[in-house]
């Protein structure tokens, strides 16, 4: 008799904390209710994958990554595969990297100038509304679209060859959209009165926009950097036919010593592959990028929610 | 004759204005360099710095041009070739053995692609947005929607090795069977799925920002008169925001249309016109990918696959462009987006 007024107590509480006492007080409380419980639902559906890819590549290559055996943790990422592509990631784990630093070096500058040239020097009209449409048009184009550009220009036409030239230039083009939408959105929020007390203090606009502009939009023009380089490094299409692959890491500049492995590369060669070895290789190359792009796109949401807070 | 008149000093006043204009230039162009002579070695930077930003502004319309240039320059050989000719997009025999190069099967298979995925990722991602913006409990906000712009950051191979190594089994082990379809899962259906899942954080993303610029009073207005949270979110946040969402509709069809490694991993690729859901299909991104090695040396052969990019990057500029429509619609009627 008590326990079983208890279980109902516990019943009545749960009712009352489930909201489904309003919920039946009409048939316009009840279906409004059963939408906020559907919401709910599709709300797990949409973050479950999420967590299934994750449950997926860590259950497979989580001791790939961050195991101590022979073969594991830092040495998977620090050893080159052997002639049978077992042994580590070396060549596309410094690839992927060598790739993002030599893309960063051509697309940061360009992208960043050109955000200065048309928010600092131009007025809204034509110049601004075609550089920010075209970039705009530039994020929307399909990544294997610039592969197939940077094979017929860069490799084809220029005579510049697969390897890291190539293919870096390729992601340069893709980073450039979305370094200089950032860039010009951080420019945007500084405000005017910064730039007008630089200005009657005598400076010129160059050196405004140098060292006080760009100053206070900073944070910004990381994240923008930061989302770019998250975006570029798990991008395949563009290198197949632009960076080639190899078994080490490139030595020269150009021809045949100058190909690259990159991680993303490497996942869809090796899970292609039947050998069980490498499977489990693909999925700790999987869980290493993961990671490394994760943490990246983490580092850029910090900085700019804690920019967008200091701003409010 | 008031008309003559009135036409020839029109064009008077014109020529007086280009000549003008043209002293004017000369004078400006003069007085800039008198200037850059007379001043300080501050001014003249500012001055060589001004010119230096101007190349890498054009540098993302200029890389626009390049592109569609030399799609256009590769994609004419078999636009001009009797074999070929415009038709190919209507043609639905890809045979490069016998110099047939219809292209139609992979627009078919795109567009269905992309279809089931955007008919899939759509409605969940407007209701996931709609959720997020209406009726998150504050705490579980921040992390949801850091989780959903961390499903945005995940490579695209990375769904492809799961959708290969987890769906494609699934789709084969257990829903095949429901319709007795013989299938090895790799199918239309694994492709549209999997572009579900990659599109669904693009949605919710930007159907968010778009719900959250609803005005507030929009909200107080509704609810006190009567409505209930649920009427309020669907009749009047929902159509108030619906410039937005519709841009985050068309600009997730580009995604799903230009997607490549994902759906090339999944889909079977096999020649031919899907007809159920668990056929093999071919979509435009994986012809690409897989033939471009090949078919390099092959004029037409290339000419053919760059004629196939060349309509994805045309599908691409139209989506963007749709979507700017949109942004202005709502521009205008609604004064925010």
């Amino acid at each position: 008799m008590l326990k079983n007024g208890e279980s109902e107590s516990i019943l009545y509480r749960l009712y009352a904390l489930s909201g489904l006492k309003d919920a039946l007080k009409s048939r316009r409380h009840f279906s409004d209710y059963i939408f906020k419980v559907i919401l709910g639902l599709v709300i797990i559906i949409i973050v479950s994958p999420f967590f299934l890819i994750l449950f997926q590549v860590a259950g497979v290559g989580f001791w790939q990554v961050f195991g101590t055996g022979p073969g594991q943790g830092l040495e998977f990422l620090f050893t080159f595969p052997g002639a049978g592509l077992e042994g580590g990631i070396r060549n596309a784990f410094v690839g992927t990297v060598e790739l993002i630093v030599v893309a960063s070096a051509v697309g940061i500058p360009l992208s960043v100038c050109g955000a200065i040239y048309i928010n600092e020097y131009t007025r809204p009209g034509h110049v601004r509304g075609i550089v920010e449409f075209t970039s705009d048009v530039l994020a929307g184009i399909p990544s294997i679209v610039f592969g197939a550009f940077g094979f017929v220009f860069l490799v084809d036409f220029l005579h510049i060859g697969m390897g890291i030239i190539a293919g870096s230039l390729t992601l340069a083009f893709m980073m450039i959209p979305t370094i200089l939408r950032t860039t010009q959105e951080a420019l945007r929020a500084v405000p005017m009165s910064l730039r007008e007390a630089s200005l009657a203090l005598g400076a010129t606009k160059w050196s405004t926009t140098w060292n006080v502009t760009l100053r206070a939009a900073f944070p910004g023009v990381i994240t923008g950097f930061l989302l770019a380089i998250g975006r570029v490094m798990g991008e395949t299409a563009p290198l197949i036919f632009t960076a080639g692959n190899s078994l080490i890491v490139p030595t020269e500049l150009a021809g045949p010593g100058s190909w690259i492995a990159s991680m993303p590369y490497t996942i869809w060669a090796y899970i292609s592959d039947p050998r069980e070895y490498l499977q489990v290789k693909a999925h700790g190359t999987a869980l290493a990028l993961m990671i490394m792009v994760l943490a990246i796109d983490l580092i850029a949401n910090l900085i700019s929610r804690k920019v967008t807070r200091r701003l409010v | 004759m008031t008309m003559t008149e009135e036409n020839e000093t029109i064009t008077m006043q014109e020529e007086e204005q280009i000549h003008s204009w043209h002293s004017q230039l000369l004078r400006n162009i003069s007085k800039s360099l008198h200037d850059f002579r007379m001043a300080d070695r501050p001014g003249k930077v500012d001055m060589l710095g001004k010119w230096g930003l101007f190349i890498p502004a054009v540098a993302s319309t200029l890389i626009i041009v390049l592109i569609l240039a030399f799609l256009w320059f590769e994609s004419v050989p078999i636009l001009v070739d009797p074999s070929g000719g415009p038709g190919i997009v209507v043609s639905p025999t890809w045979d490069p053995n016998r110099d047939l190069f219809g292209i139609a099967i992979f627009i078919v298979g795109s567009l269905l692609c992309a279809g089931i995925a955007i008919g899939l990722a759509v409605p969940l991602g407007i209701g996931g947005a709609i959720f997020l913006s209406e009726f998150c409990p504050m705490r579980l906000r921040q992390p949801i929607k850091m989780i959903i712009e961390m499903m945005a950051a995940i490579p695209s191979i990375v769904y492809g090795l799961w959708a290969y190594l987890v769906l494609v089994p699934i789709i084969k082990n257990n829903i095949a069977p429901i319709t007795q379809s013989p299938t090895n899962g790799l199918s239309l259906l694994a492709g549209g799925l999997i572009l579900a899942i990659m599109l669904l954080p693009t949605v919710v993303t930007i159907s968010t920002d778009a719900l959250q610029t609803v005005p507030l009073s929009l909200r107080e207005a509704s609810l006190a008169l009567g409505a209930t949270q649920s009427e309020t979110s669907r009749k009047i946040v929902l159509s108030a925001a619906l410039p937005g969402v519709g841009a985050a509709v068309v600009l997730s069809l580009g995604r799903a249309v230009g997607e490549t490694m994902a759906v090339l991993m999944v889909t079977g690729n096999s020649l031919q016109i899907p007809y159920s859901l668990f056929d093999p299909t071919y979509v435009m991104t994986s012809i690409i990918t897989n033939q471009l090695g090949y078919a390099f040396v092959f004029p037409l052969w290339r000419s053919a696959l760059f004629a196939v990019g060349l309509v994805l990057l045309i599908m691409s500029i139209c989506f963007t462009l749709t979507a700017k429509l949109f942004i202005r619609w709502g521009m205008k009627t609604r004064g925010y987006i």
